[in-house]
């Protein structure tokens, strides 16, 4: 019997409290997957790279260019690693998450293997982090005082604009986590209705297209990252 | 809240999703990030540095070029001006030569033209003498008289005179 897809993740089993849901698995898999690769990639740094090294090389100096591009020298040494990760961590779960096996392995007549960010839990907490983030480098590069009037001002028609761009700051982690859930558990829907029709090749052009998704999934949360830390850390002109 | 039972958001995997994205930013910036754009860093410094080197190489190449071609030409203008000396030098020599082997065969000449007549006088010399002889023999037979030394020799005398 084909397993319905469910928006809850499956949970195999519990640790203590914490309940191990097969996307909480395959988060850790993906971890280890990302640390065994940059590990065998920096493993002995040549100054004429080749093999991993040099693929990696060419990853994180495209990335850090395009973060300095748009955050400067300064503020790119630390905004890269944040926003970067957040590519590297998406990009490889996402496409993990393509991989034979995924849906179709079961465990306790639950699927074992189940695409990290078709699960809400996992979006939303990136999108937190990336929010909480986001809030904290704004208050380390402006100030409290500076980060605060950023809101709340004493004239009423900029306090009402304000409070807007409060919920704004809340919609952001909205946006964040449900875009990139949604284009993911949606590919694996659409995986598993036209596997379910005919498994042989119909699923093939979707697949291409699912590995698409997940590239451009990473790329905007990475890039949408970037532009909230480095517009909300900039000096706000305050008349408008 | 309904909404997001129906997720199934749970608080604890929230916060196992923060951890471990925490986690996973340690690692890489440790191990990835930091090792992969120090040595980006050095490879920009050091082609920038190669390529300042190779520049000024290329200059100082060309500025070789330019000395070489300076040495050069003076070499080949001194090595013709040496030839021409040498040429000129060659032809005086030369003459020289020449002119001294002129005056040597001159000498030999002269010399050989010496010798010839001392040789004809002395056997003209001879001659006389066998003349004489042979006068002085006619002599006798025709005057049917010996000659005496004194004679002889005035009868010679006046015999050569007479030839001569």
């Amino acid at each position: 019997m084909e397993h319905a897809i469910v928006l809850q993740p499956e949970i195999l089993g519990y640790f203590k409290n914490l309940p191990i849901t097969n996307t909480l698995l395959v988060s850790w898999i993906t971890m280890v997957i990302l640390i065994v690769l940059s590990f065998l990639a920096t493993r002995k740094v040549q100054m004429i790279p080749s093999g991993l090294q040099n693929l990696f090389e060419v990853f994180v100096d495209f990335g850090y260019t395009t973060v300095e591009g748009l955050a400067g020298v300064k503020k790119a040494k630390v905004f890269f690693p944040i926003v970067f990760t957040f590519f590297l961590y998406i990009l490889f779960s996402n496409w993990l998450g393509l991989l034979p096996g995924f849906a179709t392995i079961t465990f306790e007549k639950q699927p074992l293997l189940r695409s990290v960010n078709s699960d809400l839990n996992m979006t939303l907490g990136l999108a937190l982090v990336s929010a909480f983030l986001t809030h904290a480098f704004a208050i380390r590069y402006l100030g409290v005082v500076d980060y605060l009037r950023k809101w709340f001002t004493l004239n009423p028609v900029f306090l009402f604009v304000g409070m807007m761009e409060l919920v704004g700051e809340v919609t952001k982690i909205v946006s964040l986590s449900f875009r990139l859930f949604g284009n993911i558990f949606a590919g694996e829907v659409v995986l598993a209705t036209v596997s379910g029709i005919f498994a042989f090749v119909a699923p093939l052009p979707f697949y291409f297209l699912e590995i698409i998704v997940g590239f451009v999934q990473a790329a905007v949360f990475m890039m949408l990252t970037l532009v909230f830390m480095v517009l909300l850390s900039e000096k706000h002109a305050e008349q408008h | 809240m309904e909404i997001l039972e129906q997720f199934g958001i749970n608080p604890i995997l929230l916060a196992a999703q923060v951890v471990n994205f925490f986690i996973l930013l340690f690692i890489l910036k440790k191990f990835l990030y930091k090792p992969i754009l120090k040595v980006l860093e050095e490879r920009k410094r050091k082609i920038d540095e190669s390529l300042k080197n190779a520049e000024s190489i290329e200059k100082r190449l060309l500025e070789t070029e330019e000395e070489k071609e300076k040495i050069l030409t003076k070499a080949s203008l001194d090595a013709q001006k040496f030839m021409d000396e040498t040429k000129k030098e060659l032809e005086a020599f030369k003459e020289e030569m020449k002119q001294n082997a002129q005056k040597e065969a001159e000498q030999i000449i002269k010399k050989g033209q010496e010798i010839a007549k001392a040789e004809t006088e002395k056997m003209e010399q001879q001659v006389m003498g066998r003349i004489a002889e042979v006068v002085a023999v006619a002599m006798e037979k025709v005057a049917g008289k010996v000659l005496d030394k004194k004679d002889q020799k005035e009868a010679i005398e006046r015999s050569i005179r007479n030839i001569s």
